[in-house]
């Protein structure tokens, strides 16, 4: 049982995304990702029709990734027990829900433009995130990511 | 007519063999009356040997090789001699024709001509000369992880794209050009006008990404809503739906000005007109599958800032940049406030496809800033107009506000708070416009018209 987050748990999802027709029906992704949770950070890699990579980065890679999702523990703890209790997300923890309800938004970038990817790929990355219906997820203590 | 056996001159034997035809039929010819140097002239002018067999046939049958009365008096007036019309009728001419070409005026000379030209109805003469043609040969695009996309394939020649483009006719970049054929009409030349490096890849994925709404879309999961909202929904879809129109036409209209130099630029900004069209379809759908209809049209003083562009980077930037980063918004907020699943796929879906018109203006506008700094100014007067008709459509078009207002409060009874929404994504919508402006090097932060800034300070 993958537990979030750890690149043991988004290579989990990552695997169920690949082999899923429906993920790529819904086209090409182009874009590296990054996942806050806490101080803890990871960097998705999609490139065409999957998800290439998944490693664990640090704050300064932040500044190359196209975009990163942010959020507290709790909220994302929130979303995917969300998703797991739905098979996806209901229409208050959708990604882009989640990004109006937050003033500093949820999708973060240093560039106004790349941050734009967000929207372009959306439905993919929500389709991500929704495989995790799929997976049995422990869930790390709040105080392994807060260092 | 005579079949007794004709003496062959060299010369006509020597082009008999030349043109491949066979001796016999030469000498059925001249039984038939014909000279030596009339039949050389038929192989000149390119009539085969099959073609004088039939003719001959014909004239020994008396079918329809035999010129005709009518024709003959016809030729005679029109001052063709009876050898050039057997040739004509040899080469397959039907009667009717050469009667018709003759009443046009078409001289004896211009007839000659015609047929040695080969299209006076024989087959033309094999010409392999176009094989010779120095293009850039043995290219090998290879497939990428994306399929073989148009990056892919621009290798070589073929993929420098030069930054003024000199040919006004329709020939492809990469192709050889050939004198005399006529221009398209195009009045764009200039890469710096047009381009984004984005277009290629977004080209492609915007073929990638594309979704049906007739099928997609759950559109049984719309159940009945109370008046207020479906009025307000059918309300947002008519003002979407004919935004999205709008679009498509100046896009349809400045399409064919764009030299096929910049093909890439061409085909992407096909993928935006067909994405305009599944939205104006799918946000028309919307409004009359739920016992509703459509409402107000809209009062359009923004439209005719892009209608009424005087140039591409005029119409891009205001379309792409300014108007599509507010309704970019107005797809996520509607989203977000979906009453069903289907009114969440369309918005959601939609707002994937207007991402990419916002990522062809904005890099459009860094390309040309970069390639023309001289451009500035020009760029902020265009967002000025742009912004200032804005900021009069937003005084006068009360139904497209206050429908949204009602959509995200829930009720007509909720509407106030539903403005305070609305005003969010206003001002959601101009933070993320000046960001996105700031990237491509062009700061409004100072600039922003005062009643759009008013919506950030609230």
């Amino acid at each position: 049982m993958p537990t979030f987050p750890s690149v043991e748990w988004f290579n989990a999802i990552r695997e169920i995304t690949n082999a899923d027709p429906a993920f790529r029906q819904l086209g090409t992704v182009d874009a590296v990702i990054g996942i806050k949770v806490g101080q803890k950070i990871f960097e998705l890699t999609f490139e065409a029709f999957e998800c290439t990579n998944v490693r664990e980065a640090g704050e300064n890679d932040l500044r190359d990734m196209d975009f990163w999702l942010e959020q507290s523990y709790d909220q994302w703890k929130e979303m995917l027990e969300n998703i797991k209790r739905n098979g996806a997300a209901d229409l208050s923890h959708t990604l882009n829900t989640i990004d109006l309800s937050m003033p500093e938004g949820f999708a973060r970038s240093h560039d106004g433009y790349r941050r734009d990817a967000f929207y372009r790929f959306n439905q993919s990355i929500q389709d991500f995130f929704n495989a995790s219906a799929k997976i049995d997820t422990t869930f790390a203590p709040p105080e392994a990511v807060a260092a | 007519m005579a079949n007794e056996t004709a003496t062959i001159p060299d010369a006509l034997r020597a082009k008999a063999q030349e043109k491949a035809w066979p001796l016999d039929l030469v000498q059925q010819a001249l039984g038939a009356g014909a000279t030596p140097e009339q039949l050389i002239g038929y192989m000149d002018q390119g009539v085969t040997a099959d073609q004088a067999r039939q003719f001959l046939a014909a004239q020994a049958g008396g079918a329809a090789g035999a010129v005709s009365d009518e024709l003959k008096a016809r030729a005679e007036s029109a001052g063709w001699p009876l050898d050039l019309v057997q040739q004509a009728l040899a080469m397959g001419a039907a009667e009717a024709d050469l009667i018709r070409y003759m009443d046009m005026g078409v001289t004896a000379d211009q007839a000659r001509q015609f047929m040695m030209s080969g299209q006076g109805g024989g087959a033309p003469e094999v010409d392999l000369s176009w094989m010779q043609v120095p293009t850039e040969w043995n290219t090998r695009a290879k497939p990428t992880k994306h399929g073989l996309t148009l990056e892919a394939i621009n290798i070589g020649k073929y993929g420098e794209v030069p930054d003024t483009w000199e040919y006004q006719t329709e020939m492809p970049r990469g192709a050889v050009p050939i004198p005399g054929v006529e221009g398209m009409g195009y009045s764009i030349y200039e890469k710096q006008e047009v381009w984004s490096d984005l277009c290629a890849p977004m080209y492609e994925e915007a073929i990638q990404r594309r979704w049906r709404p007739a099928t997609d879309v759950p559109w049984t999961t719309i159940e009945p809503l109370p008046d207020d909202l479906e009025r307000a929904i059918c309300q947002i879809c008519t003002h979407l739906s004919e935004k999205a129109q709008v679009e498509a036409d100046v896009i349809g209209r400045w399409e064919p000005e764009i030299s096929y130099g910049y093909h890439e630029v061409k085909l992407y900004l096909a993928t935006v007109v067909f994405e305009d069209a599944r939205a104006v379809e799918v946000f028309r759908k919307r409004a009359l599958s739920n016992g509703g209809g459509l409402g107000l049209q809209a009062p359009g003083w923004s439209f005719r800032s892009v209608v009424d562009a005087r140039n591409f980077s005029e119409f891009a930037v205001i379309q792409f940049v300014l108007q599509d980063s507010l309704t970019l918004a107005q797809y996520q907020y509607g989203e977000k406030y979906a009453k069903n699943p289907a009114e969440q796929f369309i918005f959601a879906r939609a707002m994937q496809d207007k991402a990419r018109h916002i990522a062809y203006g904005i890099s459009h506008l860094k390309y040309a800033l970069l390639h023309r700094e001289d451009r500035r100014e020009e760029f902020q007067r265009y967002f000025d107009k742009g912004e200032g008709l804005l900021v009069m459509d937003d005084a006068k078009d009360a139904a497209t506000r206050e429908a949204f207002a009602i959509y995200f409060g829930g009720s007509k009874d909720k509407i106030a708070e539903g403005m305070q929404i609305y005003k969010q994504m206003r001002a959601r919508a101009l933070d993320q416009y000046l960001a996105r402006l700031k990237w491509a090097t062009l700061d409004r932060s100072d600039r922003l018209h005062p009643k759009l800034r008013a919506y950030l300070e609230d």
